[in-house]
């Protein structure tokens, strides 16, 4: 990862500061800078004007001394001349003749009299100007001494320049100390500011990684900032956004619970009708035992009438109460669930004239993989739509096969094909929101029976006429108790 | 003290004393006024050269107090920087009397008048040193050959005569034995100059050497005598032949000489760190002029 990446990756809490860091500790080096050298340019012009002011003074004060080489004379001038309430002190002193001989020097044991001026000592003035040795923390600058427009002599004048060199130091060391203090300071402010300013994203972020993982709460009033009218705003958008997707969920819910009821319904002419086939053989039988009841045959024939119609209709009433009770159905999947729905189905396939064509492969004995209520659920809202689409006298089919992998089941019709609105609802993934018109919720809920136990499903049509909606199950634990 | 002249033994009421401050000696009152001789009678011009004491016009001040207090006349104290000037003044009667050195006076002996001799402990003797710097390795004249040497005043005889003379005993020339020879108008800076290392020996007078060694150790320890002379005249209050023995020298000869008696007059001998002054016997300088006899037409 590249160090870019590496910043990139940090938080924004760490970046700014570290930003402000940066610009400050660069706009301290540019000022610094620029302070030390305009500072050291004031210095050497202090320092000229203060060497101009001691070497006008000594040569007009030697200069007749000079012409008449007289050494003590020369020495005396310098001796008087010596200023001692200044800070830049001449430390030495050095007048040489006309011949380059040394006349005087402030230090004649250094600097012998009547000697050759030595030429390292020479060599470090250069021109007329001030030359500062930080070395040896020395201003060098010499003065020609001319008369009658004759060079009749030099003179060479050293400084000690410490307090202009410890003065650039101090100045260096309070811009470094101050630079760093605003520094830490900015960079702390920074990361106070910009802790305060992102924390009413986090808590958004927060909210909206619970709401992501299907948990959405409101952001409570406490967690307003009070001076944030921005975040608030926010905050109010992302609570109006949580309320109005609750409302959207309860409706789904309701929308659900009408659809089933509407399945209810549907199916409730039907299984009347179950109930009132058995119940006019039964209305018959009553009255042939009334009026034949002693006889035995007849007695028995009646009584059997009676207990066949009876447990034709338990077995309508329990299919029903197992389907829309879906707490009784929190156990395994079992064959006789799908006897239950063959049997729930039929009052609206006998109205249509259609039949059932149904086949288990393979079986469910032992199988505790897959809860029996929101599969029957699913299955049946395949099934009656599978009647819906399939013309009177058609043939509706419901194929289970148990394999290593999981359920199969397959609802196939006779109609004339699945619309692609439909098919969407069922394969898109897209697509998870209720249906707005109210249109396909049955499909619906079966998608989203599918989505929680993790199966799969396919629409495929063999013909144009033929249509096959396939629901894989896979095999696993499921947890899911309240699907439908 | 060996080789100190004789005292004067004539001397007439006035003890002496001598007093001299400084390097140069040779005060004087240099006069160097136009007003015609005989205008200023109620006034005596004292003439002096440099003094070798920091207090300097507190000295000065001090004495002109003194002065004029004790001889009732105003007093007017006059300094030039050389003895040739103090001399040239007094010679020509525009001073009425200057602190001298002896080798000016032996010079115009004919033409001046002692008036009274300062006491150096108790005696109107002195020395001449030849000094170098104090670390220096050197036990004779001879190993000072090459030096840049300092002499005091041309006209000094501690300053430039007694090593002169010591020079031409032997046979040297100063020119050729020192690699140069300077002036520095001064005991002080004669002093200054060897402690510097600016001149490697130079000629002092012994007694400016001693006194400030007390003032200036500082400056002073960097240097040492490499070679005491014989005693000679301590540097001399002198007038004029015309003027000796008028009033006003008279009161002049009687404030000096009686200078030790008197509270003010104490004072600034202890500020000279003299002892007094006395009237001496011009045989004192007999040492000085036999050098400056010996010298005569060399120089």
């Amino acid at each position: 990862m590249s160090v870019l990446a590496r910043v990139r990756r940090l938080p924004l809490t760490i970046r700014v500061p570290a930003m402000v860091v940066i610009l400050m500790v660069a706009i301290s080096a540019v000022i610094s800078e620029r302070v030390l050298d305009r500072l050291s340019k004031t210095q050497e012009t202090y320092l000229q004007g203060l060497a101009s002011a001691y070497l006008d003074g000594i040569v007009a004060s030697i200069t007749p001394s000079v012409l008449r080489e007289d050494s003590w004379e020369v020495f005396d001038g310098i001796e008087r001349m010596k200023p001692t309430a200044d800070d830049i002190l001449p430390v030495e002193t050095v007048v040489t003749g006309k011949s380059g001989l040394v006349l005087a020097s402030s230090n004649p044991v250094a600097r012998e009299t009547l000697r050759p001026l030595d030429a390292d000592f020479a060599g470090k003035f250069d021109g007329t100007g001030v030359t500062i040795d930080p070395e040896t923390r020395s201003g060098y600058v010499r003065r020609d001494i001319a008369y009658q427009n004759q060079l009749i002599g030099a003179v060479y004048a050293v400084f000690d320049v410490s307090s202009l060199l410890r003065e650039r130091w101090q100045i260096l060391v309070t811009l470094l100390t101050t630079n760093a203090l605003f520094t830490a300071l900015l960079g702390f402010v920074g990361f106070v500011t910009v802790s305060r300013m992102i924390r009413p994203m986090q808590v958004l972020e927060t909210h909206m990684i619970d709401a992501a993982a299907g948990s959405a709460t409101l952001i409570g009033e406490r967690e307003f900032p009070a001076a944030n009218s921005e975040a608030a705003s926010v905050y109010r958008a992302y609570n109006a956004l949580v309320r109005s997707e609750t409302e959207r969920q309860a409706l789904a819910r309701q929308l659900a619970e009408e659809e089933k009821l509407a399945s209810l319904g549907r199916l409730a002419s039907g299984m009347a009708h179950e109930i009132n086939n058995p119940l006019g053989g039964l209305m018959n039988a009553v009255d042939t035992l009334r009026l034949h009841g002693e006889r035995r045959n007849v007695r028995e024939s009646s009584i059997e009438l009676i207990q066949r119609g009876l447990y034709g209709i338990r077995e309508v009433v329990e299919a029903a109460l197992a389907t829309y009770r879906p707490e009784r159905l929190n156990r395994p999947l079992a064959e006789q669930d799908f006897a239950d729905l063959k049997l729930l189905v039929r009052p609206e396939l006998r109205r249509r004239k259609q039949r059932l064509d149904c086949s288990i492969d393979g079986t469910l004995e032992g199988e505790r993989n897959w809860p029996a209520g929101p599969i029957r659920q699913a299955v049946l809202n395949l099934l009656l739509n599978a009647a819906a689409v399939t013309a009177e006298g058609g043939r509706v089919g419901m194929q289970i096969a148990v394999t290593a992998h999981g359920l199969d089941i397959a609802i196939s019709d006779q109609g004339v094909g699945m619309p692609e609105p439909a098919k969407s609802i069922l394969t898109d993934r897209k697509i998870r929101e209720v249906p707005r018109d109210g249109s396909g919720l049955g499909l619906w809920i079966v998608r989203k029976i599918a989505d929680d136990l993790g199966a799969t499903i396919s629409v495929s049509s063999e013909t144009a006429s033929n249509t096959i909606v396939r629901l894989s199950i896979p095999r696993r634990i499921s947890e899911i108790s309240n699907a439908a | 003290m060996s080789g100190a002249p004789p005292l004067n033994a004539a001397c007439k009421n006035w003890s002496r004393r001598a007093a001299m401050r400084l390097a140069g000696i040779g005060a004087v009152c240099a006069w160097a006024g136009s007003r015609a001789y005989g205008q200023e009678v109620q006034k005596i011009r004292f003439g002096l050269t440099p003094v070798f004491l920091t207090n300097d016009l507190e000295l000065l001040d001090a004495l002109q107090a003194y002065l004029s207090e004790a001889t009732g006349y105003q007093i007017e104290l006059i300094t030039r920087r050389t003895y040739q000037e103090i001399t040239a003044l007094l010679v020509s009667g525009q001073l009425d009397a200057a602190w001298i050195c002896g080798y000016p006076y032996v010079h115009y002996r004919d033409k001046l008048e002692l008036v009274a001799v300062p006491d150096w402990n108790g005696k109107p003797f002195y020395r001449s040193y030849l000094i170098v710097a104090a670390d220096r390795d050197a036990d004779s004249l001879e190993d000072l050959a090459g030096d840049i040497h300092a002499f005091s005043d041309p006209d000094s005889n501690s300053g430039f005569l007694v090593t002169r003379t010591l020079l031409y005993e032997r046979g040297l020339d100063p020119d050729v034995f020192f690699r140069k020879t300077m002036f520095t108008y001064g005991h002080r800076n004669v002093i200054r100059a060897v402690a510097s290392g600016l001149a490697q020996s130079g000629s002092v007078d012994g007694y400016v050497w001693e006194v400030m060694r007390e003032i200036e150790p500082e400056l002073v320890n960097r240097t040492k005598p490499l070679r005491k002379s014989e005693w000679l005249g301590f540097p001399p209050i002198a007038t004029s032949k015309t003027l000796a023995h008028s009033h006003r020298i008279d009161a002049l000869t009687n404030a000096l000489v009686s200078m030790a008696q008197k509270p003010d007059g104490q004072r600034v001998l202890d500020m000279l760190r003299l002892t007094g002054f006395e009237v001496a016997d011009p045989s004192v300088f007999d040492g000085i002029a036999a050098k400056f006899a010996m010298l005569r037409g060399v120089l």
